[in-house]
């Protein structure tokens, strides 16, 4: 057994891990350790080698791996320890984390804890499709890990479901090496992804989308061979007149992601239901003092840009709890109303100035937002369109009146 | 052509089980296994459930086997090296119709020498089972559960090591008895053995048909499944079924505690004219879950992980009430050719039972005699994930190997996909490493560990990108590389 | 030549449809954007779309077996698949740093392709 302590220790090693651990070594922690299951550090950024990353944040536009060199390159300045190939196997309410490597099995005691295990990706029982179990059947990120990163091929005649990013990313990538992509199919009426991604990696190359459709089946011997893909009525279910058969050998899934959470829900950590992610306050504390959340294991983020930022305040945070670390009252409730999906933080134990995520629950032209205490307008702001794919962030004040009310908040959008 | 003295046509859990039972003796036998690995077919899509025969016909040899086979069981598993647990079953009964059921099964059962049987009342089921009503309950303490995959993993890897072949991916094309002999055609080439064991399960017929015209019919019956996640199972301690539905010869969809853990629901029960169709489907899907909710109310409807189906070979059609008995024979046409019939449930648990009688019936045509060097092997000692963090040191320490996590579901390590990959019968696809280490079993299925089995399969396997399969000979994964690369 | 391209605009989430109306290298007419942030882009879609690229190389005796890649500047819209082309044919050998040019003046474009990682080399 392998034992030390550290001031802070973030479990994940992806942008928002990096970004947090940076942050905290920079506001003063100590000696702040990194530990990543896989073998490089950067997450799956070096996978996404297309382009577009940092632009919020910089202005400047890279490509996933040049994102990922950039912050690897900060940490060793900072002098922040990254271990590899390291997986927690638990942690606990007292910060003792196990972890285990190839030197054997660690206890490390954290003043601080710090969440970024990201996400994974919903598979075809998610959308429990039916049909054969077959080879050639891969989410986009899987696949998109073998053709960039391991120079392997899954397939030659593709369709993708889910117009995710990493679905519409996948069907240019796919293209440009050569493969036939028959289309991609969104149950939804509109994309799931970012516009620009529409427009670049499908309209481009005369990818077809089918809105409102989706794959009712799957079929073939050993390999994929073919699936049916029909039209959907309001209710989301397939209108079977409208089924029509695609021929493929490979289905890639782009349904959406999960939080990884399982550790965080080992140790008792609240886990917001819609979110997936933990329950928050406004320094992105969870209900476990001294252990905080970023990245995609909060929340899934749309860009790595309004992660990173985000990761970094996250940092701060739990540098600032190393040297001070006062128990928080459980604090007043923020809750999602119509017109709102989510929002994070879903707890407020401090009062001053905060900023607030969230998500509509569906695509809108021009609408108000409205922070509400009671009746009571605590903020209104309009906005000129809204859509589910691009999070909403706002600058909200809360009152110590307000706070000591103990009373819950409510957003809105009308 | 090589020469054999018995050919078994099959690596299922019957195959794989009289097989293993032979290989105690000094024979040279052969198995045809077409499939990239054993339990590739109904073996490995079941309840995973050992019955306790209150399900059969006193005087059936579904009857007799089962009970036969459920006694053996704790000690296969010992030896072997497979896990088993009693957890026991309640048959439910919901209104008085019902209890009436109960009391038959419970004469029935106690008839085949079903030990333990017990009606109890609803209210004290509750306190064994708080999230089930019911009025009444039998309840069935000699019931358990096993991974019948591993079962048959073990049963195959142990006859290996004790002489037996076992030919992957080998279809049986043609049989013809020449003389005292069977010329087996296959394509992997052409054997010859004395004496045939079909064990091919619901393909049974279509080889009874290569040497002789069958005087049965199979009547293929498709069971679906569903996966729950592990985080529900603490919903139930003890297998819960219902009273069997009348003139199917199925039991009905219940809720199973699976041996890793999660929650089984199922089998639905559908008459198919393709045996080879193992779809799941939406209808099922609904079913399942509506039926098993009538059991248990406070099921979860977003906790699927997987769907499966597995094919029941019945040797009567749904007209005829879909029962009919295992049939365990020599043909009368065909001397010398030993069918085993209509193993459907419960064969998993008559296996071992199955295979004591296959040996007897070999042993009228051949002396058998004993082995000397026959050893047994522990299919499997501890997963790195159930060691104490004393033991995982320790095994790091042997092997770094052993610290490093390919699979975060279910925190399998490098070494025991190597060790997977190793296997003593030359399985190596992704399933033959899923289903001996549990890589890929979990509940990302496979997103993060199918990239380090690939990338072990490649590096210290030598496999070439194009020869990794999910399972069967044309599952190929891939479709060559992104860029080629020339030899230079 | 006048010719008339419906353009879906990327500046913001509502995706005007603008309607822009050429005569070879002059814009005659564009409507249907509800702001002004999105005539800069319409016009360079209509007049001079260029994207840039990204895909990978192949590599010899590296830690990995691809190097991501980039162009150095966004490549015209009707050269990208003769581009593609040109990288396919293209193998480097490890070590390679992030920024390396790769391929110099690719398909006539003026354009490079660069590395956008560092792949280590390994010995076999």
């Amino acid at each position: 057994m392998i034992n030390r302590q550290v001031d802070v220790a973030v479990i994940g090693g992806g942008p928002a891990g990096l970004s947090a651990a940076i942050s905290a070594k920079e506001h003063g922690a100590n000696s702040v350790v990194i530990l990543d299951r896989n073998s490089w550090p950067g997450g799956i950024l070096p996978q996404c080698i297309h382009d577009g990353f940092g632009v919020e944040e910089t202005g400047e536009s890279m490509t996933g791996p040049e994102y990922a060199t950039k912050y690897i390159e900060m940490a060793k300045q900072e002098n922040v320890e990254i271990m590899i190939q390291t997986m927690v196997l638990q942690f606990d309410e007292k910060q003792n984390i196990i972890a285990v490597n190839k030197n054997g099995i660690h206890t490390i005691k954290a003043k601080a804890i710090v969440l970024a295990m990201g996400c994974r990706e919903k598979t075809r029982w998610h959308a429990m499709i039916p049909g054969d179990r077959l080879s050639g059947i891969f989410t986009a990120g899987v696949a998109q890990s073998f053709i960039n990163l391991y120079n392997i091929m899954p397939g030659k005649n593709v369709v993708i479901l889910g117009s995710g990013d990493v679905g519409l990313i996948m069907a240019r990538r796919l293209r440009f090496e050569g493969a036939n992509v028959l289309g991609v199919v969104e149950i939804l009426p509109y994309a799931s992804g970012l516009p620009r991604n529409v427009v670049q990696c499908l309209k481009d190359y005369d990818i077809p989308l089918f809105f409102n459709h989706t794959v009712t089946s799957i079929a073939g011997r050993e390999r994929l061979e073919r699936v049916k893909i029909a039209q959907v009525d309001e209710n989301m279910v397939p209108i079977s007149e409208t089924e029509q058969e695609l021929k493929c050998d490979t289905l890639l899934l782009s349904l959406g992601l999960i939080p990884e959470n399982e550790l965080s829900k080992n140790a008792n950590i609240e886990i917001d239901e819609i979110t997936g992610g933990p329950v928050v306050d406004q320094n992105f504390e969870t209900n476990l003092g001294g252990v905080f959340a970023c990245g995609n294991c909060l929340q899934v983020y749309d860009t790595v840009d309004m992660l990173s930022l985000d990761a970094k305040r996250v940092g701060k945070n739990a540098a600032k709890y190393t040297d001070d670390q006062k128990q928080k009252e459980n604090g007043i409730r923020l809750l999602s109303g119509e017109g709102v999906r989510y929002v994070v933080p879903q707890r407020i134990n401090e009062y001053g100035k905060m900023q607030l995520t969230l998500r509509a629950d569906k695509p809108k032209d021009v609408s108000t937002l409205y922070v509400l205490f009671g009746a009571k307008e605590i903020l209104k702001k309009r906005l000129p369109w809204v859509n589910p794919a691009i999070m909403i962030k706002i600058d909200v004040d809360i009152s110590s009146k307000v706070l000591e009310s103990g009373q819950s908040l409510e957003v809105k959008i009308k | 052509m090589k020469n054999f003295h018995v050919a078994i046509i099959g690596g299922g859990v019957i195959g794989s089980a009289i097989a293993w039972e032979l290989s105690k003796y000094k024979l040279n036998v052969i198995v045809f296994e077409m499939g990239g690995d054993v339990a590739s077919a109904t073996s490995k899509a079941n309840s995973g459930v050992i019955h306790s025969g209150i399900n059969s016909p006193y005087g059936s040899l579904k009857a007799r086997f089962c009970v036969e086979g459920n006694k053996m069981f704790q000690s296969f598993s010992e030896k072997l090296g497979f896990p088993v647990k009693w957890v026991g079953k309640y048959v439910i009964a919901k209104n008085k119709d019902e209890t009436k059921e109960l009391e038959r099964l419970k004469k029935v059962g106690i008839k085949n020498g079903v030990a333990g049987l017990e009606i109890i009342d609803g209210f004290e089921v509750k306190n064994k089972e708080p999230n089930v009503s019911c009025l009444e309950a039998l309840w069935v303490p000699t019931a358990g559960i096993t991974l019948p995959y591993e079962m048959t993993i073990a049963l195959a890897e142990n006859a290996v090591i004790n002489g037996v072949n076992f030919s992957l991916e080998t279809r049986v094309i043609n049989l013809k008895k020449e003389n005292d002999s069977f010329s087996i055609e296959t394509n992997k080439g052409t054997f010859r053995n004395d004496l045939l064991i079909n064990a091919a399960g619901v393909n049974c017929r279509d080889i009874v048909s290569m040497i002789e015209e069958p005087e049965f019919n199979v009547y293929p019956c498709r069971g679906e499944y569903l996966v729950l996640d592990k985080n529900y199972h603490n919903l139930i301690n003890a297998m819960i079924y219902p009273v069997p539905p009348k003139k199917q010869g199925v039991l009905g969809v219940h809720v199973t505690p699976t041996i890793e853990g999660n929650l089984l629901l199922g089998p639905s029960a559908e008459f198919i004219d393709d045996l080879a169709d193992k779809r799941t489907t939406k209808k099922m899907m609904k079913t399942l879950m509506k039926e098993a909710k009538v059991i248990l109310p406070n099921l979860p409807d977003n906790a699927v992980i997987n769907a499966y189906s597995g094919i029941r070979c019945k040797l009567a059609s749904l007209e005829d009430g879909g029962w009919a008995d295992f049939r365990v024979e020599e043909s009368k046409q065909t001397p010398a050719m030993i069918n085993l019939l209509g193993i459907e449930s419960p064969g998993l648990t008559a296996a071992p039972a199955i295979a004591k009688e296959v040996a007897k019936m070999i042993s009228k045509h051949i002396k058998l005699e004993t082995k000397n060097n026959f050893k047994t092997w522990k299919f499997r000692e501890k997963r790195f994930q159930e060691m104490t963090q004393k033991e995982q040191s320790k095994m790091i320490e042997k092997d770094e190997r052993w610290g490093r996590i390919v699979c975060r579901c279910e925190h399998v390590t490098e070494a025991e996909v190597i060790e997977a990959l190793s296997n003593s019968l030359g399985a190596k696809t992704l399933s033959s490493v899923r289903y001996r280490c549990r890589a890929g079993m979990g509940r990302c299925k496979g997103g993060f560990c199918t990239q380090h089995i690939v990338r072990i399969m490649e590096n210290q396997f030598n496999m070439d990108v194009n020869d990794i399969k999910l399972n069967s000979p044309f599952s190929n994964l891939f479709h060559g590389r992104t860029r080629e690369v020339e030899d230079d | 030549m006048i010719e008339e391209k419906e353009i879906t605009c990327i500046v913001c989430p509502i995706g005007c449809r603008i309607l822009v109306r050429t005569d070879e290298k002059q814009i005659e007419k564009l409507d249907g954007n509800k702001c002004k942030q999105g005539i800069e882009y319409a016009i360079n879609e209509a007049l001079d779309p260029r994207r840039m690229l990204t895909t990978s190389v192949l590599v010899k005796d590296g830690e990995w077996p691809l190097v991501s890649v980039k162009s150095s500047q966004p490549v015209p819209k009707n050269k990208v698949f003769q581009v593609l082309k040109e990288i396919k044919m293209v193998k480097i050998s490890a070590p390679i740093e992030s920024g390396q040019k790769i391929i110099n003046n690719v398909a006539n474009t003026d354009i490079n392709i660069v590395a956008t990682r560092t792949v280590k080399k390994i010995m076999k």
